[in-house]
């Protein structure tokens, strides 16, 4: 089925990822129902590209990258990791004591660097802060490795003792970076990196990422909500819905070629910054699907304008539509869905 | 100076504003001397990022300013249905008149629906109150008036919503009410404050759709207040580019956004990422970042970071803002040479 996951250096292989939430109601806190936040993902990653989790809130893109890392457990699927030692491991099923060891090679940049970053330490304390917890116990060795770290991305190494207020929130992602790159990580997952940054500073914060995938050869699972972030830094984007995967393809390829109604109305949907392209919008009716009482069939039957008795009844299984691309929609052969041009062939 | 009290169209009139903040560590010119007109019936974005004034500049036309803010300079002029023309800024900020143009005249919608309803009373109460405060009518009237309001934002089953709390509604629907309680007086200009910035692409593609068919109806004006480029670009007619407090470039949509002129604008425009870009690209990026009020930069605030500076000049004073051609106006002292 995978037909592509076997070329190239496979990084990450995840086979039918789900994460369920139980619901519970009642003194005895009986378990209700369940929040199907991921519901059978599969993708792949491979190594050195960037792979960007697109979707709305609530969609389990964040869930799914946090199962990766094994933040919270799976609770079903497998997630087979390559690690830099040439084993595999999955893991979804390694046991606690094993992540330790694991998690030196995924780090993380997170969305909010005003948050993630706490007040009450340095620079050197935060981001030497990996290297203690990995067994560096020499503070003049932590204090060499942050400086290099500052450089690499773009802050003075002067600012070792200066506390995170000082500095602006691109600043702060620059720290937030450099923590995540401390340990020589393989994998980076970085969840909405930018999308509390002013606009100015987002193009920063974007170009110092792909510098550094470039300089040290990372891989990268980005999570936005942002299409026109997605398709700058990503090599392939896979499109989420209520849990499930509806599309994975090169970026050009999806953003030109969609297969899926819902990436074609997401696509329409971000306002492009051209007055000149007011275009008409595909209004997507309705609201996002509750993760807890999905429709049957397809879940986004209700909202969708090609929607027939097949997709309120049968749930499409993901297929490889064509080399590299894959969906999940009973009609995607035989629709044409409408992409955005690219700029220089308008 | 003939464009003060410009074309018979002109429903607000934004003259040389300062709003100031007066803290101990200092004074934060929050909005500098911004100038701006809104035509009926037609959408105004005022576009910059975190800290350029956009947001203390609707406080101030509404008189919400909080201490220790206070407007020390500038006129806002509002032309009213009536005819006459009243300057907000002299009016008491608690008067019954500045009460009757909160709401009545002027609808807004916030950012955040979330926080902008109060949890512990109805959609139906907020809604109510907002209407027996600006029209003569009982309580079972309002609330007729009320769900009506609710259903021409494309609220299903308004008569059931009415009764429900702000929670209970998804984002996107909360907007929408939070946009029915700004029009049920039917005000003529709406401030809309990022209204689409905590919700998704489809949601806020639905949002900007309703806003533009309720402008269609009702030809109300709109201001709005955001740091997409995007959404200003699908909505605005007219745009003003603020930076750190002042208004650095003003002119129609298609100019700003084809031919601007202030280096400033060029380069935001430069550096966002586009859904039509190439990929994998790296953007032009503006150096450094927006700078802390309290240390703002004296003359032009943008020269720090400006491709185009000219040493000796911008750092000294402050530019104005000039007409470059008939509908385009920039603060920048390129064009002023040229004169």
């Amino acid at each position: 089925m995978t037909n592509s996951s076997t070329q190239g250096n496979l990084l990450l292989d995840v086979k039918g990822l789900k994460k369920y939430f139980p619901i519970r109601r009642g003194i005895l806190q009986k378990i209700v129902g369940y929040v199907k936040a991921v519901d059978d993902v599969t993708f792949f990653l491979h190594q050195k590209e960037t792979l960007s989790l697109v979707g709305e809130s609530g969609c389990g893109k964040t869930t799914t990258s946090r199962c990766i890392l094994r933040a919270i457990s799976p609770t079903e699927g497998s997630v087979l990791y390559h690690s830099g030692g040439g084993k595999t491991v999955d893991m979804a099923g390694v046991h606690p004591s094993g992540l330790h060891a694991l998690r030196k090679e995924m780090q993380m940049i997170f969305q909010d660097p005003f948050a993630s970053l706490n007040p009450r330490m340095t620079l050197l304390d935060i981001v030497g802060e990996p290297l203690l917890v990995h067994g560096e116990k020499r503070a003049s060795v932590r204090a060499e490795r942050v400086a290099e770290l500052l450089r690499l991305v773009g802050l003075r190494p002067e600012y070792l003792r200066r506390y995170p207020h000082a500095f602006s929130g691109g600043q702060r992602q620059r720290i937030g970076i450099a923590r995540a790159l401390a340990l020589n990580p393989r994998l980076v997952v970085a969840d909405e990196p930018v999308s509390a940054l002013d606009v100015s500073v987002q193009a920063q914060i974007l170009n110092l990422m792909l510098d550094l995938q470039d300089k040290l050869g990372l891989t990268y699972l980005f999570v936005a909500h942002d299409l026109s972030v997605v398709r700058h830094i990503s090599d392939r984007v896979a499109v989420m819905y209520v849990g499930r995967i509806v599309e994975t393809a090169k970026t050009e390829e999806l953003f030109s070629r969609p297969l899926h109604p819902y990436t074609e109305a997401l696509l329409s949907a971000v306002p492009k910054p051209d007055p000149r392209l007011r275009s008409e919008r595909i209004v997507l009716q309705g609201e996002v699907a509750d993760p807890a009482n999905p429709p049957p069939g397809c879940y986004f039957n209700p909202r969708c304008a090609y929607a027939v008795d097949a997709c309120r009844s049968q749930t499409p299984q993901q297929r490889e539509a064509s080399p590299g691309h894959f969906v999940s929609c009973h009609r995607a052969e035989e629709l044409r869905l409408r992409g955005v041009v690219t700029a220089g062939h308008a | 100076m003939s464009d003060i009290n410009s074309a018979a169209d002109t429903i607000l009139s934004v003259r040389d504003l300062k709003t100031y903040f007066f803290q101990d560590e200092g004074t934060v010119k929050a909005v500098d001397g911004a100038s701006f007109d809104v035509r009926a019936g037609k959408t105004l974005g005022i576009v910059g990022e975190s800290g350029c004034g956009k947001s203390v500049t609707t406080q101030s036309i509404l008189r919400l300013v909080e201490k220790p803010g206070r407007i020390v300079n500038g006129e806002i002029f509002l032309h009213k249905a009536d005819g006459s023309v009243r300057n907000l800024v002299q009016l008491p900020p608690n008067g019954s008149e500045m009460r009757a143009v909160r709401g009545g005249d002027i609808g807004l919608v916030f950012q955040e629906p979330m926080t902008s309803f109060s949890p512990v009373h109805t959609i139906g109460d907020q809604i109510t109150e907002a209407i027996m405060l600006h029209l003569p009518v009982n309580k079972k009237e309002a609330r007729k008036i009320g769900i009506e309001a609710l259903r021409s934002v494309g609220i299903p089953k308004p008569e059931r919503r009415i009764d429900e709390y702000s929670f209970e509604l998804s984002g996107g629907l909360r907007q929408r009410a939070m946009i029915s309680v700004a029009l049920s007086c039917k005000p003529r200009l709406l401030i809309a404050d990022e209204p689409t910035t905590a919700l998704d692409v489809t949601t806020q593609a639905q949002i900007l759709d309703l806003l533009r068919k309720l402008q269609n109806e009702n030809g109300m004006a709109i201001m709005l207040i955001t740091h997409n480029l995007g959404v200003v670009a699908e909505m605005a007619d007219d745009v003003v580019v603020m930076y750190l407090g002042r208004v650095v470039e003003q002119g129609p949509v298609d100019d700003i956004f084809h031919s601007p002129q202030h280096p400033y604008t060029r380069a935001l425009l430069q550096s966002i990422p586009s859904i039509d870009s190439q990929p994998r690209v790296k953007l032009p990026t503006i150096s450094g970042s927006i700078p802390h009020p309290y240390n703002r930069p004296s003359g032009c605030s943008f020269y720090p970071r400006c491709e185009s500076c000219i040493k000796g000049q911008c750092e000294k004073a402050e530019p104005k803002l000039i007409a470059v051609n008939d509908h385009q106006k920039v603060s920048c002292f390129l064009y002023e040479e040229q004169k």
